[in-house]
């Protein structure tokens, strides 16, 4: 049965023959790296769902085209210490004209909170009263703190004061699914376009699995005005960069990422070059496990002083877009009234040779060492991390004279060595999952799964307990700054840079989005401009 | 002349004679005549020179090429053969500190005041304009922008006056261009376009570093000097890619010849024992040999490594010469094997054991010479075959670890900028294809000049 079925995408797929551009049919045509494995909302965790997702559904807010929260379902919502509560509009309406309620909300986050759901992102939830223990299936998923006393009321109660509730709502996790609908798929919800009940200005016309997707206008979508495209086409899934810039050259897609290499030839044709940091940061992550060398204050600092993380960024890895790492909060996230690295500018180390020999002596007499101990530097196997470990290991070996071993491996035993603590120090990347510095402020706290070196420090533990804890957005902010100065006066971390993307768009497509936080890219307020060519 | 001529003295024995019918030419034995027909072959001889060239290029190459194949250059990265050397002293680099700067006051021509700051250097591109409330777009481009909207490379948006322009600068021509931003965020028609020359510089501490001037030589600022000279380029690293092509040579015909040598020679034992016994014995041993056969290359490399204890980041090549000692014996045993066979019943040998020659003596004086001229041939044609074995399995990243350079490795790391820098590619593959040529040529030579049955054929 499923062999049947693929034959026959197969040859349907290639079917599909559209331009980039359709200005008669008013349709887009974009590339996706990979297909979603499944569009349950629940459930979903990569980026590619989430992009897909945010065409087709819409949760109580989303992010404005100014990079500001907005209301989509909800009209307007007020968060309190205890409490949040939205207002949904009266017109939202799913594709087959019913309208988008409450109990669709409490529906979707009790279903992404039972156990058997086993969804990976529940931990969003647990800002909800009852949601850790729904999770552990202690409590029956109607004792979840979420009610809806009318249609059109959402009533959370937290379990915590959050101060940045409403802005964790943006996640795929957090989208409605309406209950009948649900039960009716039995089990099959999101796993094709017919399985899906759409509340977007979007819905899937078309998707077949590995080869094509179509995404067509919802008629049912409340916010008509705002929406100009009539059909988005995916006639290709893939990742290879190269076939994406060719069908680019062809006009089949409106627009591609680039890569390094095509720099030069994309800026002799003239193309129109645009740029996007994606809101990751990447960084060396010690092992901070005490039978470790990268245990030692001293060690860490040796090695702090004498990567020059500007000398990676600019000369070895040289991609456009990238900002050498200084911190461990991106240069994008809000403060309290600035962006937060203006409010709380951090420390930028200095490479200084000289300072790290000492540091280095003083680690070795502490650890009891005579001679300088061969180091394991876990990292991705592809290109750019094969040219940046073999920069580590050629600049610790010259500088300080550290024999470096490259352990390449793939993502998932990457993660694997990781977790068990099979490394020195590790490339690691870490992107957000909503917008609050404290998604990335909580990452070395002592009890977070995501603290593979396992790090541990109660004065740090106790800054990131402040900034969960605390509402005065004054003193939460304060508390990162502490944060972000503790990490570089510990060199927990050494943050190597932030990512940047590079990218083309066809001239005439106007509004296309690019973020941070909330699909990306954005196609869902774009408009075609026939003469902007 | 009558019968009666004869005397006694006519029927006396000869005296014993000893030597033989004297010969005017020396004797031709078979090595010899071989080697006259390979030296008459000029396609074997060129061959034989090249592959006598390249082991002189990676054992004495180093010595005369003493530069170090790990030693990076990031200042000199990725550049190809014959690539301009000049480079001038300057002070080291310092953080621009722009806060004290005045910004430039716009002018008439110059409405967004679009200034170079400081004289343009590898080191920085140091760039300010009027200070306004609307951010700004720098641009930067290889080409003359010719219309609006494409100004080449976005470096950042910024709502300071000033930029710091340090992203891979290279001693070439630059357009910037600036481009004031509206309220949405959106490029405005103000713009301003800069082309500026960038000249490459290098301060005294890395110059020093990198021994282009002595610690006690006195240098100036301003003075120029010849970089290092890197006669086929440098890697993706900036490392010296003559060098790492000896080191990397190293590895390649390392693996090349000592695994051929070894399983052929594990090959002749247990082909010429297959062969000699025959029967039951031999084809034990052949169905032996064909369960080798099916074994899987690469599932078995994987298996050494981890039964080596070979930890990431070290060193694949004693378990790659294992596996392929273990695994690829068999050929070389089935071909020996059939000519033990075929020459068991060559008359000559009847003859010598009928001659009460001992099994050692056979198989040592009659067997074994008559079946080199295969094993040589099968030598040979095997060592290509297994630098491509050890290329290929660098190339998937089996092999060698870092900074430890192989061809194949070389290549792994060159074809990723294929397009832009091919040399880094082009280099290590004319090594591995010359050296494969020239070993299946030597080999085809040496198969024709060993045929016994063309020996004295012209």
């Amino acid at each position: 049965m499923i062999a049947l079925h693929y034959a026959g995408s197969a040859l349907s797929g290639t079917n599909l023959d559209v331009s980039g551009i359709d200005v008669k049919n008013n349709s887009v045509s974009i590339i996706i790296r990979e297909e979603p494995p499944q569009l349950n909302s629940s459930r979903a965790t990569d980026s590619i769902s989430g992009m897909v997702l945010g065409h087709v559904m819409e949760g109580l807010v989303r992010m404005g085209l100014d990079d500001r929260l907005e209301g989509a379902v909800a009209k307007r919502w007020e968060v309190t210490p205890t409490h949040a509560t939205f207002w949904l509009r009266k017109n939202a309406k799913w594709s087959d004209g019913k309208p988008v309620t409450a109990e669709d909300f409490v529906f979707a986050w009790q279903t992404a909170l039972k156990p058997e759901t086993a969804s990976q992102y529940a931990f969003l939830l647990f800002a909800i009263k009852n949601a850790e223990a729904v999770n552990s299936g202690e409590l029956n998923p109607s004792e979840l703190g979420v009610n809806a006393p009318d249609p059109h009321t959402l009533v959370i109660e937290l379990a915590r004061p959050v101060p940045f509730f409403d802005k964790m709502l943006v996640f795929p996790t957090f989208l409605p699914i309406r209950e009948d609908f649900y039960n009716a798929t039995q089990g099959r919800y999101g796993a094709d376009a017919d399985q899906l009940l759409y509340n977007g200005p979007f819905q899937i016309s078309r998707w077949i699995h590995g080869s094509s997707m179509t995404f067509e206008r919802n008629p049912h979508f409340w916010n008509q005005d705002e929406i100009h495209l009539d059909t988005i086409h995916v006639p290709y899934i893939t990742s290879d960069a190269n076939a994406s810039l060719n069908f680019f050259k062809d006009s089949k897609i409106a627009t591609t990422g680039l890569q390094a290499e095509n720099l030069t030839e994309a800026m002799r044709l003239g193309w129109q070059i645009r740029q996007h940091r994606d809101g990751v940061v990447f960084f060396m992550e010690f092992n901070h496990r005490p039978e470790r060398v990268t245990g030692n204050l001293n060690f860490r600092r040796a090695l702090q002083l004498v990567l020059d993380m500007d000398e990676l960024v600019y000369k070895v890895t040289k991609l456009p877009g990238y900002e050498p790492g200084v911190s461990l909060f991106p240069g994008w996230l809000m403060g309290e009234s600035d962006l937060l690295r203006k409010e709380y500018p951090p420390e930028k180390i200095r490479p200084n040779t000289a300072q790290a020999k000492e540091y280095l002596q003083r680690a070795l007499q502490e650890l009891g060492l005579s001679q300088t101990p061969t180091l394991v530097l876990l990292a991705g196997d592809n290109p750019i991390s094969n040219i940046q470990s073999e920069w580590v290991q050629q600049t610790l070996k010259t500088e300080l004279g550290i024999d470096v071993k490259i352990d390449k491996q793939i993502f998932k035993q990457r993660l694997a060595k990781m977790t068990s603590g099979d490394f020195d120090f590790v490339l690691a990347g870490w992107g957000p999952d909503y917008n609050d510095p404290l998604t990335f402020g909580d990452l070395f706290a002592s009890w977070n799964k995501n603290n593979r070196g396992q790090y541990n420090s109660p004065e740090l533990d106790g800054l990131i307990q402040t900034a969960q804890g605390q509402l005065d957005p004054g003193v939460r902010m304060r508390a990162f700054g502490d944060i972000q100065q503790h990490l570089i006066d510990r060199a927990v971390i050494l943050p190597m840079y932030e990512r940047g993307v590079t990218y083309v768009v066809d001239p005439r497509l106007k509004q296309l989005k690019r973020r941070v936080i909330g699909p990306d890219p954005d196609l869902s307020r774009a408009h075609i401009d026939a003469g902007g060519q | 002349m009558s019968a009666t001529d004869l005397t006694q003295a006519d029927f006396a024995a000869l005296p014993r004679q000893h030597s033989a019918d004297q010969l005017s030419r020396p004797s031709l034995s078979y090595w010899a005549d071989a080697w006259r027909r390979l030296r008459a072959n000029p396609r074997a001889m060129s061959s034989l020179g090249l592959i006598l060239a390249l082991l002189a290029f990676v054992t004495v190459g180093p010595m005369v090429w003493t530069v170090d194949p790990s030693v990076q250059d990031v200042d000199h990265i990725g550049i190809s053969p014959g690539a301009d050397r000049q480079v001038t002293l300057t002070t080291p680099f310092i953080p621009w500190e722009p806060e004290a700067l005045t910004p430039p006051t716009p002018s008439t021509g110059n409405p967004l005041g679009f200034t170079l700051a400081q004289s343009a250097t590898t080191q920085s591109v140091r760039l300010t304009w009027a200070d306004q409330d609307s951010p700004r777009r720098l641009y930067r481009n290889l080409f003359a922008p010719e219309d609006t909207g494409s100004f080449g490379l976005p470096l950042a948006d910024l709502d300071t006056p000033y930029f710091e322009d340090r992203l891979d600068l290279q001693p070439e021509t630059y357009y910037y261009t600036l481009v004031a931003l509206d309220a949405a965020g959106e490029e405005s028609e103000t713009t301003a376009t800069l082309t500026i020359d960038v000249t490459r510089v290098i301060s005294i501490a890395q110059a020093q570093e990198r021994g282009l001037i002595q610690p006690d030589e006195s240098a100036e600022i301003g003075q120029t000097l010849k970089l290092a000279w890197h006669p086929l380029g440098t890697d993706y690293l900036g490392r010296d890619m003559l060098a790492r092509l000896m080191y990397g040579g190293q590895v390649s015909l390392f693996i090349g010849l000592l695994a051929p040598l070894a399983f052929v020679f594990l090959g002749v034992i247990y082909g010429s024992v297959a062969g000699f016994l025959g029967g039951p014995v031999d084809q034990a041993m052949m169905r032996f040999a064909d369960f080798v056969v099916a074994l899987p290359f690469l599932l078995f490399m994987i298996l050494f490594k981890v039964v080596f204890g070979i930890g990431p980041g070290e060193s694949g090549i004693l378990p790659m010469l294992a596996a392929m000692i273990i695994l690829l014996w068999p050929a070389p045993a089935r071909l020996v094997r059939g000519q033990i066979l075929q020459i068991r019943e060559e008359a000559y040998v009847s003859a010598s054991k009928l001659l009460g020659a001992t099994t050692p003596y056979v198989v040592g004086r009659h067997m074994l010479p008559n079946t080199l001229g295969v094993i040589l041939v099968t030598i040979t044609f095997q060592v290509p075959s297994a630098i491509f074995t050890e290329a290929f399995l660098s190339f998937i990243g089996m092999g060698v670890a870092p900074p430890t350079p192989s061809w194949g490795a070389m290549c792994n790391e060159g074809i990723k900028s294929m397009l832009t820098r091919p040399h880094e590619l082009l280099f290590p593959a004319m090594m591995i294809s010359a050296t494969v040529l020239a070993f299946n040529l030597l080999g085809d030579g040496l198969r024709d000049a060993l045929d016994a049955r063309m020996r004295g054929a012209e």
